[in-house]
């Protein structure tokens, strides 16, 4: 048996490392600044690029893409090599993916400040940003690939198969949820539209949280968790199930976001029933991580890491749990729209990727740059003040979420409801919202402990930048001597096992997003559904630009608690043209799809100047700059040429009147303005939204609903 | 022109049944799978993160000075 010598990289872990704990806090700082403007709108600044609807998807791609990104690197590029006993496959591929993927989340705290955003939740980077996201992501899988290919050690540990399934997955993921059309170089359409884009939204959504914020991150604990502890994961067979079901089952459940919705019912039930068999495999894994510390607890006591690990596990294990309830259809008509919603995420996002990042850095630092931690006793006071923090969070979302919801199903004895005005709902939770916002404070704190923790021990310590280790290697035998098609077999054959998690992933998604696609019964059509005027069409993208959708829903749900409210529930139809679609998933603000026609003019423009003189107590922020900015017609015809290639039927040269048409339409909007005592100018960015939003649910209104295209 | 030819497929209620029949399949594969390991491998698998790899004196932290492996 032949040793060989090499070394492990452990500066690119570090680099990881670096910008992991940079994009924590400038993340955590923009989602606790989006939170104080939810009882405090004045916290926006006056401006118009830190206001909520463009500060949220800011906050959550850098959570997600950048904090939880980086930490998944860092993480990755250090178990691989240890895994596979190899450096990994090339430091140029390494580099190129840290510097593509900061330059990307650099892009982003550029452009959504800007407002250039597609509007889908956690897919809001505009298409030249989509495309440098492929780019590095192929540069990572080829990276992790090759170090797979080339490793030392016959089999592939569990943590392996993680690591395969998120590269390959997200890769997916990404690719069929952005396919879009360009309209000029920050503007693009979705190819889908309304129900099909939902749908292939939030398999692309829920599949985020699942193949970027879980299984690497499983793939992690299972080598983290056993290295701290120093003993073998509870039961390696458990692991063998927990990775197959998981990523089986994951696939499917996408749907269990749009419970109630226009989506065609069979394809909610499946969605549910698949969340509910998630709870299965999600708690192997946990009780599998939970497990493995037995006979170990001692340790947890002191040691830091191996507490916020402890956290982590339980935390996945009560948001795996939870998720699945959510999607129950029945619980879910009481959750959905409200901050239970942002207590369910923020458990995962606090408690699993945010505790098991720390717990990484905790562990890592020492052991790279070969000293002790500076303080220990710091850890312990973040571990604490953490925990804390995620409660304060939590909790009182849970009220919130709760009290929101049943307020808005409360019909008196009369049978009216109880609570007519939404903005009522809204000052209900104002308190929680305060509380929420400490909580989020508490655990930044925790955060910025931990950084100088972190700093102090490198401060302390001598960098080990190239690790160099010796390893028996016996003779090249990847899995010959295995019996063909066992696990074992499979462990050995990475390409194999590639193949084989692809076709898992891809089932479920085929099944689900085909059908819907190509079968027309599923979306009946509304004759009287037309596309929207060059003019609301500005409106629409200004309304995408602003970043509504992050407060306000288009999509009014079959019950009568909502029909009171708002009016006739949404259909499937109604959404055709809607490229993308705008449903939403929170409604801080009251559903929006019925609005066309419900206020005059005059009124949407006072409210969008000063939201509080048409709705006293309103938190939304005002709008001013509508008022004052010009709009930019500079690319109507573009736009319309795109969304005709789309699929949105305006005829053949439809962009040559299109400017006519718009102008046309401005002064109509100016005059019904002017019953309102109002002078505006018609080249204002504040007349297309308003013909936007006086357009919005109002062709049902024009005929009636037409059946389904007749089967040939 | 597939758009064309599968714009009906009937009996779309089955596919709920389909689906989770087929999740059946695949987690009893799993199962017999996990099942018909040895628990030799099994050991040897759940140790894998426990070593990695015998340091070289260089990077020991008493030997810093060593040229092999290189400190900042």
């Amino acid at each position: 048996m032949n040793v060989e010598t090499f070394r492990y990289d452990n500066r690119i872990v570090r680099a990881f490392a670096v910008a992991c704990v940079v994009f924590a806090i400038v993340g955590m700082l923009a989602g606790l600044l989006a939170a104080i403007q939810l009882f405090y709108p004045a916290a926006n600044l006056n401006l118009q690029y830190t206001t909520f609807g463009r500060l949220r998807p800011l906050h959550t791609n850098a959570v997600i893409f950048a904090f939880v990104g980086n930490g998944m690197f860092m993480g990755i590029y250090y178990s691989l090599q240890r895994l596979c006993k190899a450096r990994m496959f090339s430091d140029t591929l390494s580099w190129l993916n840290f510097w593509g993927w900061n330059a990307i989340i650099v892009s982003a705290a550029v452009t959504l400040p800007l407002g250039l955003t597609t509007s889908k939740e956690y897919a809001e980077l505009e298409w030249p940003i989509d495309i440098a996201i492929a780019v590095v992501w192929v540069i990572f899988t080829v990276n992790l690939m090759g170090t797979i290919l080339k490793r030392r050690e016959k089999h592939m540990y569990v943590a392996i198969w993680f690591y395969i399934a998120t590269a390959l997955t997200v890769a997916v993921l990404h690719i069929v949820n952005s396919l879009e059309v360009p309209a000029g170089p920050w503007k693009s359409y979705s190819i889908y539209a309304g129900v099909q884009d939902a749908l292939v939204q939030w398999w692309y959504g829920h599949n985020a949280v699942a193949f970027f914020l879980t299984t690497p991150y499983l793939g992690l604990m299972y080598y983290f968790l056993p290295k701290a502890a120093d003993r073998p994961v509870f039961s390696y067979r458990l692991s063998i199930i927990h990775f197959w079901a998981l990523i089986f089952l994951y696939i499917w459940a996408g749907p269990h976001h749009l419970l109630y919705t226009a989506l065609p019912d069979w394809a909610q039930s499946l969605g549910m029933i698949f969340s509910i068999m998630l709870v299965a495999p999600s708690w192997g894994g946990m009780l599998n991580g939970l497990l493995t510390l037995r006979g170990a607890w001692d340790k947890v006591r002191q040691d830091p890491m191996l507490k916020f690990m402890v956290v982590a596990v339980t935390a996945y294990g009560m948001a795996t749990l939870e998720g699945p309830t959510l999607a129950i259809k029945s619980v879910n008509s009481l959750s959905h729209y409200t901050d239970w919603t942002i207590a369910h995420v923020h458990t995962g996002a606090l408690g699993w990727n945010g505790f098991l990042t720390f717990s990484m850095l905790y562990w890592l630092f020492p052991k790279m740059y070969r000293t002790q931690l500076y303080s220990v006793k710091l850890a312990n006071y973040h571990f604490w003040i953490g925990v804390l923090g995620m409660m304060f969070y939590v909790v009182p979302m849970y009220f919130s979420g709760v009290t929101q919801g049943l307020m808005w199903k409360q019909f008196t004895a009369d049978g009216f409801l109880q609570y007519p005005n939404f903005l009522e709902t809204v000052i209900r939770l104002l308190p929680m919202h305060r509380l929420r916002a400490v909580g989020g404070g508490l655990f930044i704190l925790g955060v910025f402990m931990m950084a100088w923790n972190l700093y102090k021990t490198a401060k302390a310590g001598n960098f080990l930048a190239d690790e160099e280790v010796q390893v028996p290697v016996a003779e090249p035998n990847h899995g010959h001597a295995d019996k063909k098609w066992g696990h074992r077999w499979l462990e050995a054959k990475p390409l194999t096992f590639t193949v084989l998690t692809v076709v898992a992933i891809l089932v479920g998604g085929l099944i689900e997003i085909v059908p819907l696609y190509l079968i027309k019964e599923n979306v009946p059509t509304i004759a009287s559904v037309k596309p929207y005027t060059p003019l609301e069409v500005l409106g629409r993208d200004l309304y995408i630009r602003e970043g509504c959708v992050g407060c306000h829903s288009q999509m009014i749900r079959p019950f009568r608690s909502e029909t009171e409210r708002y009016g006739e529930y949404s259909k499937a139809g109604e959404f055709v043209n809607d490229h993308p679609f705008l449903w939403g998933s929170k409604r801080t603000g009251p559903d929006l799809h019925r609005v066309g026609g419900k206020y005059p003019n005059a009124w949407h423009y006072n409210h969008m100047e000063k939201p509080e003189s048409t709705s006293p107590g309103s938190i939304m922020p005002p709008y001013p700059w509508l008022l004052t900015q010009k709009l930019d017609t500079s690319s109507l015809a573009a736009r319309i040429k795109a969304l005709r290639s789309v699929g949105v039927p305006y005829p053949e040269g439809a962009e040559t009147t299109a400017q006519a048409d718009l102008e046309a339409q401005a002064k109509q909007v100016v005059l019904g303005l002017k019953t309102g005592m109002i002078d505006a100018t018609p080249d204002r960015e504040i007349i297309a939204l308003i013909a936007y939003l006086q357009r919005l649910g109002i062709d049902i209104k024009a005929s009636a609903v037409a059946q389904a295209t007749p089967t040939p | 022109m597939i758009k064309n030819v599968l714009t009906h497929i009937g009996g779309i209620e089955a596919y709920g049944i389909l689906s989770v029949l087929l999740f059946f399949a695949v987690f009893t594969a799993t199962l017999i799978w996990a099942f018909r390991l040895k628990s030799a491998h099994l050991e040897s698998m759940s140790r894998l993160p426990l070593h990695d790899g015998t340091p070289c004196p260089a990077s020991l932290p008493s030997n810093s000075s060593q040229p092999n492996s290189r400190h900042e």
